[in-house]
């Protein structure tokens, strides 16, 4: 059985020169890091001179360093300080996170209706691209009558706003499942749910993680815009208390934590998609 | 080579045919299948088919590409159904999928998201296939002729596509079914690979005892791994010439370079594919 060391020399070499791709993307990942970084040092430049050079008063366009103050202000006091972020920023995270989990399931839910059977398709599509080309966010009035300024209409607007990218995602994604493992499955006398378990909801997995992490940010979209329509808590208050004594500063800080918030959270996104679904993009046979 | 075979190929079949006429493991009669074409009209794939598999016996298709060879394999599959004529396996009418079949396809078609292990052992975990010890140790067992041993958990795309067609073999093998059937399973494969995978299929063969039917366009590897070549006539699809390989066991590739036998049959086959 000499074709089996052959067989393993070679997977020394397949070793070997995974180990120099990983080198080549973590060199370019710093790159990127750095062009980043750079990029962000000249915006932040032009920002600073622009203001200085055009006299913009701070009411319309706070300085940079302002903008600093005013994060830091909100960073720089203990957790449970209504002067700081921690308080919005958690009751906007509990809330969006809680709508997600809820829009998330059942977009999957939905989705896997639709992809494993035909009528139920026929039936939800027309609505779907109904809902879908419609500006959910101007449905938020709607949902703050119905579910009142708490958090209720707010976990209702983020699971409305994560449903949709989450059915789309997980029906397309079922639909292009390969022939040949269904057949595969069929061969073996599988049962459908055994089909749908084992096959079609693994392939769909790239996709499905493509749709969580638009809905995630969705989520937080909509958790915002419920905030905006008169809530106690969260960081759409922090936003319009801000804008309401004009403390534009104030705001571009509360943007940019909710953006650094959007960030971290696709982050986590991606990062538990790696971990799961570790066996996509590679080489296919 | 110490047996002498001079004789032509067709000579062989009266004599060997006399003593196996037992009841086929595979019967198929008077198959007749056709596929509608998207314009509407349909196409005769298989005409009045007739084929009688032993048990225990390495037959090749062989044909023309679109001749009806994957058509019959899926029928044999229970992938499809025919429109006229009856097959059967060991007796029993073929409507559907069986777990005495065991499919190896034209690309590996290994689940990525499961390990080796895991994938060889989806047939005894779907279906309601039970898992008993005894064919959890076989198929340890036949991971190692494939030569999968310490391989077991690793995922496909860590493995070549040599080892991943070895371990799609023995998933098809895993529910120890008495059929297997191959859809040209090295076509993917380099002509060296190839040829290494042959000589291991034959190995597997020989040391399960299984009846097989693989289809493939190479008549080189039909008359290294069959008892018996199907030759199959272009669109519609019908069986033009069984040809017997009289060949002793176990073959190797480069005792087939020149041997009588083997080059009166590959200019036979040449000449009914012409």
């Amino acid at each position: 059985m000499t074709d089996i060391r052959t067989e393993s020399n070679a997977m020394d070499l397949i070793a070997s020169s995974s180990a120099a791709a990983k080198n080549r993307r973590r060199n370019e990942r710093i790159r990127n890091i750095g062009i980043g970084f750079a990029g962000f040092l000249t915006l932040v430049l032009v920002w600073k001179l622009s203001v200085n050079y055009f006299n913009v008063p701070s009411y319309i366009l706070p300085a940079p360093e302002q903008v600093v103050v005013a994060l830091w202000s909100g960073l720089a006091v203990p957790v449970t300080s209504p002067l700081g972020w921690y308080l919005p920023l958690w009751s906007t995270m509990a809330n969006a996170l809680a709508g997600f989990l809820i829009g998330a399931l059942l977009g999957l839910f939905f989705g896997s209706l639709m992809a494993e059977f035909r009528p139920v398709e026929t039936a939800l599509m027309p609505y779907a691209f109904a809902l879908q080309s419609l500006p959910k966010v101007a449905i938020a009035p709607l949902i703050v009558i119905w579910c009142g300024f708490g958090d209720g209409s707010k976990v209702a607007m983020a699971a409305l706003l994560a449903f949709f990218p989450m059915m789309v995602n997980s029906f397309a994604g079922m639909r292009a499942a390969e022939v040949e493992r269904i057949e595969l499955m069929k061969v073996l006398s599988a049962s459908r749910l055994e089909t749908y378990r084992l096959v079609k909801l693994p392939s769909a997995a790239p996709y499905i993680f493509a749709g969580l992490d638009m809905g995630i940010v969705y989520a937080l979209l909509g958790t915002i815009v419920a905030e905006f329509l008169g809530a106690q808590e969260g960081m759409g208050v922090a936003i319009t208390k801000a804008q309401a004594v004009t403390d534009v500063a104030g705001v571009f800080a509360a943007l940019v934590v909710l953006g650094v918030t959007g960030i971290l959270l696709h982050l986590i996104v991606r990062w538990v998609e790696r971990s799961i679904v570790h066996w996509a993009d590679r080489g296919k046979h | 080579m110490t047996i002498a075979i001079e004789a032509p190929a067709g000579a062989m079949i009266a004599g060997e045919q006399a003593q196996s006429r037992r009841s086929p493991l595979i019967a198929v009669k008077d198959v007749v299948k056709v596929y509608p074409t998207v314009a509407g009209d349909a196409v005769l794939a298989l005409d009045h088919v007739n084929l009688d598999i032993e048990s225990g016996e390495f037959v090749c298709l062989v044909g023309p590409s679109g001749c009806g060879k994957t058509t019959l394999l899926r029928l044999l599959a229970g992938l499809d159904t025919s429109d006229a004529g009856t097959s059967s396996l060991a007796g029993k009418a073929l409507n559907g999928p069986s777990p005495e079949v065991g499919v190896v396809f034209q690309q590996a078609n290994l689940l990525p998201w499961f390990t080796v292990m895991q994938n060889v052992l989806l047939p005894l975990s779907v279906g309601g296939a039970r898992k008993s010890e005894q064919l959890i140790t076989q198929i340890q067992a036949l991971l190692r002729v494939a030569g999968l041993e310490g391989f077991e958990n690793k995922y496909p795309y860590e493995l070549s596509g040599g080892m991943q067609q070895r371990a799609s073999i023995v998933r098809a093998l895993a529910r120890d079914p008495k059929l297997l059937l191959m859809d040209e399973p090295f076509g993917a494969l380099d002509a060296l690979t190839r040829e290494r995978m042959n000589a291991e299929l034959q190995r597997i063969w020989m040391a399960s005892g299984k009846t097989v039917v693989l289809i493939t366009h190479s008549i080189e590897e039909a008359i290294f791994l069959g008892d018996r070549i199907v030759v199959m006539s272009p669109r519609p699809g019908r069986i033009v010439r069984e040809l017997k390989v009289d060949l002793p066991r176990p073959r190797v590739s480069t005792e087939m370079l020149g041997n009588p036998v083997h080059t009166a049959l590959a200019r036979e086959i040449r000449m009914l594919l012409e």
